[in-house]
């Protein structure tokens, strides 16, 4: 098992060891708060409200320490370093696996860091209501400009007011091709998750959003933040399905299961499928690996913000414009796997890189596919419990 | 109040107030949290204090789902899932505790630390190394498949589950059964065998006797981790076969935006184990009182 295998799988099995400091967690914020979300969807495209001023433009780092809250493993160590040498600033980092978490904990003073990487905009609205970040200066990042076009001015945050987007990635279908039919897959679409050839052997996404939507995708509704509580039935059903066909797994490790042999086929980040062949045994040829990009799937990207209380708001506005620059978003790839949202980050930049492989290239997004793609947005209280219940059904066997 | 006991009440204080601010409390806290209400717009729990505002409306339908809806079958697997791994751990422990305590001589302290030895690992790591052993490709799959046993371990199989289970908890079983049948006086079964009786008499009517406060406090160690357990089966399965109440509560607390399910379950969890261990030190107590008559 391999360090980055590991840490995933340490946080991914042990997010909540501690279930009761979890609940007392909770207890941590005693009031309700007030106000209203702020919700972007791509039909209805929000400006955020303002919660205060960007810094004055031109400022020296503030060179010390700087406290990044990040997922594993998903900043490469060597950029890190890089960045430490050319800008004099000390980079600690602080983990987190699960949005609602590290918001709570962002709330409560639990964590105080200087810049946060990796959140979505599913998270999103609940930080900028909670007057947790900061507008950005945009005069800090010219290197925003590589940025794919549509995620210069995204949906979530006109105007990129509050975040600047880093990674980009759409769900699909990862396999071994060595054990499935590829060209099986591609007929069958969504089909093959439900395919019973595959009992023991295959995975779905351990998330509630995802594999529920993976459930209306494969019957054909697209719109993945339904709140019709006949349709949310129907992928309950749907999922049941799923279950007594093929046994499915339930986590967020096919790429490296997959590649390890341990499975055959998933339903997967696509990022997580440009890092499948990091994790192949010694021996088995790239080639072994596939991956099936769906006409009708969901597109996402996460981002950077700066917390309102960061004590080094410029050198964080300096290292998201650092990871913004194409050659260094291209190293940044190389460990990481997932692709970078940068107009210049192509397959064949990535493919000579050595950042991706041949036989995964389809896990790509461009442009067009992550402007056709459905988004996964915030839901309303309601509506996201009646999600819980048809992903407590499923779960529950 | 004599001055002696004013001594053994002062005495018994730091493991009262112990008690108040590390079970009581957080206790108390659950149920505020798991009768409170949710933050609409952080969905994060907001513990309700006072407990004439409690709400009983989500409590009420994770109970639903308890008795008749999805929850229903979590609470039937984690309950047999537990028995048959306790059953386990007893067969597989009972004669190691009574072999040590009983034939190990000199050799008692050794054997007793090479049981334990492995247990001073990180229960984790003792856990992914299994995963790697029982992998299709891993040395154990390997060595079973030499003997033409093919079997995945790891596609969310029960026995894989309640296999990781006995493995992790039974040296807890050993060592409190180790600690009572090495007080026993054998002198006494000794006695039982002169009487007539068999050796599985005297096993059954002066040793199990005589064990039984052991037998109970192994029981009881192992089988309230063994509830609360969820991430032997994240590691062994995370297949939604083998959701166990542990999974469903880590779920609700840390990835739904109904955290106070979560709270619900932890309080319905103990409750359900306070009545179940309740009625069996009552019941052990009784059949030891019907004995000495």
């Amino acid at each position: 098992m391999q360090r980055r295998d590991f840490l995933r799988t340490l946080l991914a099995t042990t997010g909540g060891l501690a279930i009761a400091p979890s609940v007392l967690a909770a207890c941590g914020s005693s009031s309700s708060s007030s106000g209203a979300l702020v919700i972007g969807t791509p039909q209805n495209p929000v400006t955020l409200p303002s919660t205060g001023e960007a810094i004055a433009d031109g400022l020296a780092n503030e060179g010390g320490t700087m406290e990044i809250l990040n997922w594993a493993d998903y900043t490469n160590p060597e950029v890190i370093a890089d960045f430490e040498k050319a800008f004099g600033v000390t980079i600690k980092q602080s983990i987190y696996d699960n949005e609602d978490a590290a918001i709570a904990k962002l709330r409560n003073g639990t964590l105080k860091p200087d810049l946060i990487i990796g959140m979505t905009d599913t998270a999103l609205a609940r930080l900028v209501a909670g007057d947790l970040i900061q507008p950005l200066n945009q005069t800090y990042i010219p290197n925003r400009n590589n940025l794919l076009a549509g995620l210069q001015n995204p949906y979530y945050d006109l105007g990129s007011q509050y975040t600047m987007a880093q990674f980009i990635y759409g769900n699909g279908i990862g396999f071994r091709s060595d054990r499935v039919d590829a060209a099986q897959v591609a007929a069958e679409g969504y089909d093959s998750i439900w395919n019973s050839t595959y009992k023991g052997k295959l995975a779905v996404i351990d998330s509630y959003r995802d594999t529920i939507s993976l459930a209306l995708l494969q019957a054909g509704v697209t719109d993945v933040n339904t709140s019709d509580a006949d349709v949310l039935a129907a992928a309950q059903e749907n999922l049941i399905r799923l279950r007594e066909a093929t046994s499915p797994k339930v986590d967020i490790v096919s790429y490296t299961e997959i590649p390890a042999g341990n499975r055959d086929i998933a339903y997967m980040w696509g990022g997580d499928a440009l890092a499948m062949p990091f994790y192949l045994a010694e021996g088995t040829s790239a080639d072994a690996l596939g991956f099936w990009y769906p006409q009708d799937t969901i597109t996402a990207n996460d981002f950077f913000c700066i917390p309102k209380a960061s004590a080094t708001p410029v050198a964080a506005h300096q290292f998201i414009n650092y990871l913004l620059d194409v050659e260094v978003a291209i190293k940044n790839q190389t460990y990481v796997g997932y692709q970078p949202a940068l107009t210049e980050v192509t397959v064949e930049a990535m493919l000579s890189s050595g950042g991706i492989v041949e036989s995964v290239a389809d896990a790509v997004v461009t442009q067009e596919r992550y402007e056709a793609g459905a988004r996964l947005v915030s839901l309303e209280p309601e509506v996201d419990a009646l999600w819980n219940d048809v992903w407590t059904t499923f779960t529950a066997g | 109040m004599n001055s002696r006991n004013r001594l053994w009440v002062a005495l018994t204080a730091p493991g009262v107030t112990w008690l108040v601010f590390f079970f009581v409390l957080p206790f108390y806290a659950v149920a505020c949290v798991a009768f409170g209400s949710i933050d609409p717009i952080f969905r994060d729990a907001v513990p309700q204090w006072n407990p004439l505002n409690w709400d009983f409306a989500q409590a009420s339908s994770v109970i639903d789902s308890i008795l008749s809806g999805p929850l229903r079958g979590v609470v039937v697997r984690t309950v047999v899932y537990v028995l048959i791994a306790m059953a386990c751990s007893f067969a597989l422990g009972f004669p190691v505790a009574y072999y040590l305590a009983r034939h190990a001589g000199k050799r008692r302290l050794l054997l007793l630390t090479l049981i334990v030895l492995p247990f001073w690992v990180n229960y984790l790591m003792r856990m992914l190394a299994w995963v790697n052993l029982l992998s299709p490709s891993g040395f154990a799959q390997r060595a079973l498949s030499f003997f033409g046993v093919n079997y995945n371990w790891l596609d969310g199989s029960p026995v894989t589950v309640i296999l990781g289970l006995v493995y992790g908890y039974v040296p807890f079983l050993i060592l409190p059964l180790y600690a009572t049948l090495e007080r026993i006086d054998w002198r006494l079964v000794d006695a039982a065998r002169d009487l007539g009786a068999t050796s599985r008499q005297a096993f059954r009517l002066v040793t199990v006797p005589l064990a039984s406060a052991g037998l109970v406090a192994a029981g009881i160690l192992i089988a309230l981790p063994m509830f609360g357990d969820y991430y032997t089966n994240d590691l062994l399965s995370r297949s939604p076969n083998t959701e166990m109440l542990g999974n469903q509560i880590d779920f609700y607390i840390n990835n739904s935006s109904e955290p106070q399910n979560g709270a619900v379950l932890v309080m319905f969890l103990s409750g359900m184990l306070l009545i179940g261990l309740s009625w069996y030190l009552r019941n052990t107590a009784r059949i030891g009182r019907e004995r000495v008559r």
